[in-house]
């Protein structure tokens, strides 16, 4: 095969010949996958070739190696290791090669091939001499070769985790970049793809920053790049800073000042991509200090490792000065543009930042900026000194605030209604948002909307939902918080007067030709969503009355046929909007058995709809409908049952649906609410329902995060059918027994504990749905036999000392109901369980009410038990 | 990728829009709302013992005392049904089969009330004389029926438990009769089946007393939950030790047609049932074994494997479908040719097994292929092209223990030539060189580190096959390579003189003073 014309065919404009020419490189592929590699490499390699190919070449190499999807990968990782030496060795050859190539485009590509390959190879020991074959020479090579190793050095930092790579090739990494990036380095290129390796090297200077010299230098020539003359270095370098700080943070104390200087001169004079950054490392550091402040949680012997070194606090008399000059250099249209994000809009995220890391101190600070801009001639002022209000009012305590927002509140409701401006209006809607957010509501002490500004505050906010769409679309955010602050106010709401007109308002929000942009038909069904989800008796008959209105609405979405894929994708945007709504109503009006009856009457027909937008679609199902679905089951109870036959395959599509995981997690819980509502009448649809579970979790396409509501769903069906659950039990039994080995033992980041905790209470819920399940049946022995390995998942969980509250309680209620359950069966194995005596006495003596609930109630269980 | 691995931070602006939290937020609620009433669905339930009274909401305080109570109004109430039985057994008046039947009743309902059944409460009130009693000939349907039912109860609980109901089983074995009413015969037949689970001791008496043939003979028919019943308590009464059982119900009449039946056309249910009839017949009785080969009752298993996904079934015919390859060589040699169709149809389901995700059928599907691959040069060629073997080579580096070892078998075995005679096995070289070179050589060695005897045999076994046979003399460097010379040095003073004296040979005949002096 001529690969060069095939490669080239594969890139035609004419679909015909890219077809033909796709198939024949798939054939070669699979009838001999080193010979086709080989080949691949060798046009990669080869300097007679047109650069297309070459290109083409080795992206088809590195597709080979890589691939997004977990289970390919996994396969084409195994396929290249069991490839024969000496093809790899030829490949590997001439990628190598490849670097010193002339033509830019064929290097770049080679960099990514190999750092793929040392990917797979490095963490299997093979491969060892890569990294020091590509520093053995790197001074003596010309700079487009030079550039190319330190591009491939980058990118293989990226590709492998640091504990495969040892120290002292670590070093020998960091010094080459190093020299790389260094002034006496003359080539721009040769720094930027040095600076550019840097950035993903820093995971693996662990040891580096913890000398001090080294460190030193490190930095020193990071900070020297900063100033570089060409922008794209000089970003890149800030790049570095940036993640200097958040994986260093505890090693910045000496270099700090230097930093706010070089930041500080780049935010103000550097061109915007690099003053980003320079805003962004202030963020960042932002971030690092409030989570420590948080782990702190106000008491300094805390067990966090990091001391916070209050860098923030020390350096608000600059930093905020200079963060609230960025706030004047607004783009004209920023407020319609969904994806904009600039100079200012960066200045106020940090600002805020600023304000929760270091509370009060931050109001005397901007206050004066404030009053000096509010009022003055020129919007940019206007919107800066309203943003700059808006952006410091989380953190600082009520006390501080409430006091400036009494003088401000009717300043603002003014100027939402006159100014000029449509940028300026927009952020005071924003501004009055985060103030109800923050300072509105039960438990703020002094109320800031009182009976006599509620009304203003209310009309001017309805009235500003007629102005332009992004203006609107923050009156109805600003609405939204404000009924939030009201949701435990009582049987009587200071917002009962204006619920209609509320309601009307935002459903004539809906209906605006322009409801589109700037998301504001979402907004305004989410307020509207939380206006009644907040309200309270009084206006129970008016939300009734919205249930016909709602349904109509969503009745006319199922009129259009053969529609567009845009139209489908507009009606179907719709129809989550109005099944969220009718969610949120069906829970509010099944909250009450008075109002619950009420809106029985409208079931049968909203049920219909539901199933017909589930018909629009024909291979997945609607997520809003699903969760809405969820509502409709717990206030129909058992009369759900009537839905089952026509509503099951709608079940059973949104539970195959894993690529979608949210469709699937949502699908699932809904299975737990319609197994609470039908009871044992769910028994028709279990096996499916069952069938279909298992499959998910036996599958390694799964996203993580469904499998503990998969498991915690074995125990809502287990104690909705009970002693029927027999059928399932070895099944369901083993599946958890894996998960559950699997998840005894923790190691990893946070976010992993995080998850494995939560796996954990998936596990415990479904093992207490089964016990309770099968309780006072006749065939409770069935469970016996799995009770020494559950009795050793609770001892295993309970000694490795990690386990979150939740978890605790979950665990601790679960050994209850193995003794409940299994009495006198299971007494000499509780007895010999560390669960039984160590962890039972620490959750008796728990602060936590609910641990100590489960606790007392565990530990009756296994009294009765013991004693039988 | 160069673009998109430095795409520059960005973090989400201070102002957003309120769509995307009240949407997050709103989910969340309902996922809240679901947990919350699991937690107190699962309160209410831990705190209502007996019966659902729908008493949920009493605190757990006042709960404990009246647990007790309950507990101890549970016994007395026993007590006294037990003796309203006594009366209603010696009245002869009017309405005395009605009152009987009322008086089973109420026995029968408090020994299903509880997790706890108050057993000993009813054996002490003398409860098993009378319930034989009303399992006497001639009594109406509905007490036996509730009769069966306590005893059945009886006989789940405890094993001196169990054991009291030694006086009833010759009436509960006469009531399984074709006379009886098929509700009837199967609250029996279940009742049996407890007795029979119990052990050994008490499933003799049960085939003394003849509980076997009338049990046989309700699998016949074609379906329904008495043959389900029948075949679940049989399969509890052939478990042995003792292969007589076994045997015996084999030889009944029209047996092994009903189980081939069940096995190729009754639902999954009954099927498992007969499955594990299946299993312990291929387990202990070579008897039934052979009948079993001979009449073709490896295609079912094979079909049943190919099609269901039920784990509960799959388990006992997988287990049934190796009993009987490794239980007569007659299946491997004369049934599983290469080149029939039931052979590829054998692989190609022990395949399935090996892809699955359950450890217990990986771990027989490979036992099932050991034993074939210890069969002819053609087994072992057709397992070797099969699709099982990368499956086997990944299960070798990744599975657990036990299944490693079945799986060693298997790529042992298909590396020696059927053993004919005396001396060490003949290789067959291009097996093990390409095995070899995919990678399996340290799979053994880690098992030659195993505490495992027998695992431990099987790596040395194997290592000795790579040393003697890879060609150019390579055996001895691959092994150096896998650390095999430390593994091997372990058992220099090991305790077990075979596998001490084999790990040395090897050390001292490969890794002598020779060794590495040519490089």
């Amino acid at each position: 095969m001529e690969v060069t014309q095939v490669l080239l065919n594969a890139q035609s404009i004419d679909g015909a010949v890219r077809k033909n020419a796709e198939e024949s490189l798939k054939q070669f592929q699979e009838q001999n996958l080193p010979g086709f590699l080989l080949v691949l490499s060798g046009e990669l390699v080869n300097e007679e070739k047109p650069v297309e190919t070459r290109k083409l070449a080795g992206l088809i190499l590195k597709n080979a190696l890589d691939a997004k999807d977990q289970q390919r990968k996994v396969e084409l990782v195994q396929r290249w290791l069991l490839l024969d030496g000496n093809a790899k060795s030829q490949i590997k050859a001439g990628l190598l090669k490849t670097l010193t190539s002339p033509v830019s485009d064929a290097r770049s590509t080679a960099s990514q091939v190999i750092a793929k390959v040392a990917g797979i190879e490095l963490p299997h020991k093979q491969w060892p001499e890569l990294i020091g074959s590509l520093l053995s020479n790197v001074h003596q090579l010309p700079a487009h070769a030079k550039q190319a190793t330190l591009e491939t050095l980058g990118y293989l930092c990226e590709e492998v985790s640091p504990d495969v790579i040892d120290q002292d090739q670590v070093n020998k990494i960091l010094t080459a970049v190093v020299q790389g990036m260094s002034s006496s380095e003359v080539n721009i290129d040769v720094r930027l793809a040095a600076t550019r390796a840097l950035y993903n090297a820093l995971g693996f200077a662990q040891a580096n920053f913890s000398n001090d010299m080294e460190r030193d230098y490190l930095m020193r020539v990071v900070c020297e790049a900063t100033q570089s003359p060409d922008v794209r270095i000089r970003q890149a370098a800030f790049e570095c800073l940036v993640s200097i700080s958040s994986t260093y943070y505890e090693k910045l104390a000496p270099y700090i000042q230097d930093i706010f200087n070089i930041t500080a001169k780049a935010v103000r004079e550097d061109e915007e991509p690099v003053a980003l950054q320079a805003v962004e490392f202030w963020s960042s550091i932002c971030d690092e200090e409030i989570d420590i402040l948080e782990e702190y949680g106000g008491d300094f012997t805390g067990d966090s490792n990091i001391p916070c070194f209050y860098f923030i606090k020390q350096a608000i008399l600059a930093l905020v000065p200079m963060l609230l000059e960025t706030l004047l250099k607004q783009e004209e249209d920023q407020d319609q543009d969904e994806g904009a994000w600039n100079i200012a809009m960066a200045g106020g995220t940090c600002l805020g930042l600023v304000a929760r890391t270091v509370g009060d101190d931050i109001v005397p600070l901007v206050v004066p900026f404030i009053e000096e801009n509010i009022s003055k001639p020129d919007w940019r002022q206007r919107e800066a000194a309203t943003y700059a209000f808006g952006s410091i009012l989380e953190g600082p305590s009520p006390e501080k605030l409430i006091p400036l927002v009494n003088v401000a509140l009717t300043f603002m409701l003014t100027a939402l209604t006159k100014d000029p401006n449509s940028h300026v209006k927009d952020t005071t809607a924003w501004t009055l948002g985060r103030i109800f957010e923050f300072l509105h509501g039960s438990a703020v002490d002094t109320p800031i909307i009182t009976q006599a500004n509620c009304q203003q505050i209310i009309t001017v906010l309805l009235q500003s939902m007629k102005d332009t769409p992004n203006v609107a679309e923050k009156a109805c955010g600003a609405l939204y918080f404000l009924a939030q602050g009201y949701e435990e106010v009582g049987p009587s709401s200071p917002l009962t007067p204006f619920f209609q007109e509320i309601v009307q308002s935002l459903l004539t929000v809906t209906h605006r030709e322009d409801a589109r942009e700037s998301r504001l038909r979402t907004a305004a069904y989410e307020t509207l969503n939380e206006v009644v989800r907040c309200s309270t008796e009084e206006t129970a008959p008016l939300v009734l009355q919205l249930v016909p209105v709602i349904t109509m609405e969503l009745h006319n979405t199922l009129e259009g046929q053969n529609l567009s894929s845009d139209e489908k994708e507009k009606q179907s945007e719709l129809q989550g909007l109005l099944c969220g709504c009718l969610q949120v109503i069906i829970q509010k009006l099944g909250s009450s058995e008075s109002t619950k009856y009420a809106f029985m009457q409208y079931a049968d027909q909203i049920m219909g709809l539901f199933l017909k937008v589930f018909a629009c679609r024909s291979a997945t199902v609607h997520e809003e409908a699903m969760l809405a679905i969820g509502a409709l089951a717990y206030a129909t109870g058992p009369d759900f049952a009537k839905y089952m036959p026509e509503f099951y395959k709608y079940l059973e599509m949104g539970l195959q649906n894993f690529e979608e995981y949210q469709v699937c997690a949502v699908t699932v819980g809904v299975v737990g609410d319609i197994c609470r509502a039908l009871e044992e009448k769910i028994v028709p649809y279990c096996d499916g329902i069952m069938t279909q579970l298992l499959k998910n979790l036996s599958s390694n396409q799964l996203h993580r995060s469904v499998k503990p509501p998969m498991f915690s769903c074995f125990g809502d069906i287990a104690l909705a059918v009970g002693e029927y659950f027999e059928k399932y039990l070895m099944w369901a039994m083993s599946a958890l027994q894996s998960a559950a080995e699997l998840s005894t033992h923790t190691a990893g980041d946070d976010e992993l504990i995080e998850y494995i905790n939560t796996l954990r209470n998936g596990i415990l819920e479904a093992y207490s749905g089964i016990f309770q399940g099968f309780k006072n049946s006749p065939k409770t022995q069935l469970l016996i036999p799995y009770a020494p390995h559950i009795l050793q998942f609770l001892d295993g969980i309970y000694m490795e000392k990690d386990m979150d509250d939740v978890v605790m309680k979950t665990a601790i209620g679960v050994l209850g109901d193995l003794a409940d359950t299994l009495g006198s069966h299971a007494a000499s194995l509780i007895q010999q369980s560390v669960s039984s005596k160590d962890f039972l006495n620490e959750c008796l003596s728990s602060e936590d009410l609910m641990i100590k609930e489960s606790a007392e109630w565990a530990k009756l269980a296994i009294t009765r038990a013991i004693s039988v | 990728m160069a673009d998109d691995s430095l795409a520059s931070h960005r973090r989400d602006p201070i102002k957003s829009s309120v769509g995307n939290v009240a949407a997050q937020r709103r989910r969340q609620n309902a996922a809240t709302v679901g947990k919350e009433r699991r937690e107190s669905l699962v309160r209410a339930k831990r705190l209502c013992r007996v019966g659902a009274t729908g008493e949920g909401d009493v605190l757990v305080e006042e709960n404990h005392m009246m647990t007790d109570e309950e507990g101890f109004l549970l016994e007395d109430q026993t007590s006294s049904a037990v003796k309203e039985l006594k009366s209603a057994v010696v009245y002869q008046g009017k309405g005395a089969m009605q009152k009987r039947v009322n008086a089973l009743r109420e026995l029968r309902r408090l020994l299903s009330k509880s997790e706890f059944p108050p057993v000993e409460a009813a054996l002490k009130a003398g409860a098993i004389p009378l319930l034989v009693q009303c399992l006497s000939f001639g009594s109406p349907d509905e007490q036996l029926l509730e009769a069966a039912w306590c005893l059945t109860n009886i006989a789940a609980g405890k094993p001196e438990e169990t054991k009291a109901l030694l006086p009833a089983l010759p009436l509960l074995i006469a009531h399984l009769g074709e006379k009886s009413s098929l509700p009837v015969a199967e609250q029996c037949a279940w009742a049996l089946g407890n007795v029979a689970g119990e052990g050994e001791e008490l499933r003799k008496v049960l085939l003394s007393q003849g509980a076997l043939p009338p049990l046989a003979r309700m699998v016949l028919p074609n379906k329904g939950s008495t043959v389900r019943t029948a075949a679940w308590a049989l399969s509890n009464l052939i478990k042995g030790p003792d292969p007589k059982a076994a045997t015996e119900l084999i030889k009944v009449d029209g047996v092994l047609d009903a189980i081939l039946r069940h096995l190729r056309k009754s639902d999954e249910e009954l099927a498992t049932e007969v499955a594990w009839v299946v299993v312990y017949l291929s387990a202990l009785s070579n008897f039934a074994t052979g009948v079993l080969v001979k009449s073709d009752a490896l295609q079912p298993l094979v079909e049943r494997l190919a099609t269901s996904n039920s784990l509960q079934l799959l388990i006992p015919v997988l287990r049934s479908l190796g009993n009987l390859v490794a239980g007569d060589s007659h299946t491997t040699s004369t049934v599983l040719i290469p080149g029939h169709e039931i052979t590829d149809g054998v692989i190609k389901v022990l395949v399935k097994c090996l892809k699955s995700d359950h450890r217990v059928l990986k771990k027989e599907a490979s036992w099932v292929l050991s034993n074939i691959a210890a069969g002819s040069i053609e087994h072992k060629q057709l397992i070797y092209s099969s699709e099982a073997v990368p499956l086997l080579l990944r299960l070798l580096s990744t599975a657990p223990f036990d299944i490693r070892k079945e799986v060693a078998y298997v790529l042992g075995n298909l590396c020696v030539a059927p053993a004919t005679g005396e001396g060490k096995p003949d290789l067959i070289k291009e097996n093990l060189v390409s095995l070899v070179q995919r990678g399996c050589l340290s799979g053994f060695i880690d098992l030659v580190r195993s505490a495992d005897i027998e695992a431990a045999r099987l790596g040395l076994q194997f290592t000795e096959l790579v040393l003697r046979g890879m060609p150019n003399g390579d055996g001895p460097k691959l092994v150096e390579q896998e650390d095999g010379i430390d593994a091997m040095e372990r058992y220099q003073f090991h305790e077990n003189e075979d596998l001490r004296n084999m790990a040395n040979g090897l050390v001292d005949k490969y890794f002598g003073e020779d060794y590495g002096v040519n490089e």
